[in-house]
């Protein structure tokens, strides 16, 4: 018996994940609630999402779900109970290049850290995929290379 | 000697006075990928030891340089790059750095500018090289040059922490240059310390043959 998870989102009120899957036996679409329990403005969301992931009634539905979204949906519950608005949460999330991350504390920086984590994570190499070389490299040609437009004339030290 | 600017007391800082043991410090802003690409380079041997209270992360490798085992701590900020600025201790006995940036954000690279000038500050001469990281998000920053590394006569490479490019090459050309610094090393300071050292050891050879002359006269003669 497995699940296909198609969707998964939050709800505020009662606090549950909700997760929309598809039953790979029956090819059913199917709508799952799943109440978070034990939760309040001062938890540790990162806490919170692993322990869901590891419930013994819901893991095997939420297998497929990465922990990083859970953990998500649980800031964004959070956020909702400190009384944010869903749009404060998703500007916490989204990535700006020109914002200065210096600037952020360790729990906005976590936010942008945890997006940026999604490409990385999409493009890793690791140890035991096939074609993994350790000390990969690549030569670019610097004859073919074009000025920057980052480098401008009148920057000190460009 | 008072030795105030590397007392972090939980890492004896004299230790990269020996030969064999050199100290490499990474800089760059925040979320550039300094960490992901020391656990790239090190991979399963990534022990990070965390000093919170100094907002700090030390990394240990065993490199062989030559024929020599040599013993790399990678300093790591955690977290005190935000202040755009680090503890003298960071830069203290410092044989190499490896300054970062994201291919992604302008910012990244213009703050270079900062991390540069705070480095010569209290490091003027040793090796440094520029690390243009995340190049797998979009190669074509590759077809670009980016010109603060030639400007300072710095290497540059272009590396991904993600896929692994040129991480490797980069620590190995970076573990040599410290080394090589170390065994020729061109800051006044430095040389100051080396020439204070031999000094000290001058003044107890003076003393030991002192001593020994002293001795040779109070022995009787045997033959």
């Amino acid at each position: 018996m497995s699940f296909e998870a198609k969707r998964c989102g939050v709800h505020f009120d009662p606090p549950s994940i909700i997760l929309v899957y598809i039953h790979s036996d029956t090819k059913k679409v199917r709508k799952r609630i799943i109440p978070v329990r034990n939760f309040s403005k001062y938890s540790d969301c990162s806490m919170a999402a692993e322990r869901l992931k590891n419930h013994p009634r819901h893991r095997d539905y939420l297998d497929q779900v990465p922990q990083s979204q859970l953990e998500k949906l649980h800031v964004i519950l959070r956020d909702h109970m400190q009384g944010y608005t869903m749009e404060h949460s998703l500007a916490s999330f989204r990535l700006d290049p020109d914002e200065d991350l210096n600037k952020l504390d360790d729990e906005e920086l976590a936010r942008k850290k945890g997006q940026m984590d999604r490409l990385f994570e999409r493009n890793r190499k690791r140890r035991d995929d096939p074609g993994f070389v350790y000390d990969l490299e690549v030569q670019f040609d610097r004859k073919a290379q074009e000025k920057c437009s980052w480098d401008d004339e009148s920057d000190d030290g460009f | 000697m008072a030795d105030d600017v590397g007392s972090i007391t939980e890492v004896d800082q004299n230790k990269y006075d020996v030969d064999e043991q050199v100290k490499i410090i990474c800089l760059g802003d925040s979320a550039v990928g300094k960490s992901k690409l020391m656990e790239r380079f090190l991979m399963d041997e990534y022990r990070p030891q965390q000093l919170s209270t100094y907002a700090l992360t030390l990394y240990k490798h065993t490199a062989t340089v030559g024929n020599k085992t040599i013993v790399v701590d990678f300093w790591d900020t955690a977290g005190q790059e935000r202040f755009q600025s680090m503890h003298p201790s960071y830069y203290h006995k410092a044989h190499a750095c490896i300054m970062v940036f994201d291919v992604q954000r302008k910012i990244t690279y213009k703050n270079l500018a900062a991390w540069h000038k705070e480095l010569r500050e209290y490091r003027p001469e040793i090796p440094c090289c520029v690390v243009a990281n995340k190049i797998d998000a979009d190669l074509k920053v590759t077809q670009r040059s980016f010109n603060f590394a030639k400007k300072h006569g710095l290497p540059f490479y272009f590396v991904s922490a993600a896929d692994g490019t040129n991480v490797v090459k980069m620590f190995r050309d970076m573990i040599k240059r410290a080394v090589d610094y170390k065994q020729n090393p061109r800051d006044f300071m430095d040389e100051v310390m080396r020439e204070l050292e031999n000094f000290d050891l001058e003044k107890k050879e003076e003393n030991s043959e002192a001593d020994e002359d002293g001795l040779k006269a109070e022995s009787p003669e045997l033959d």
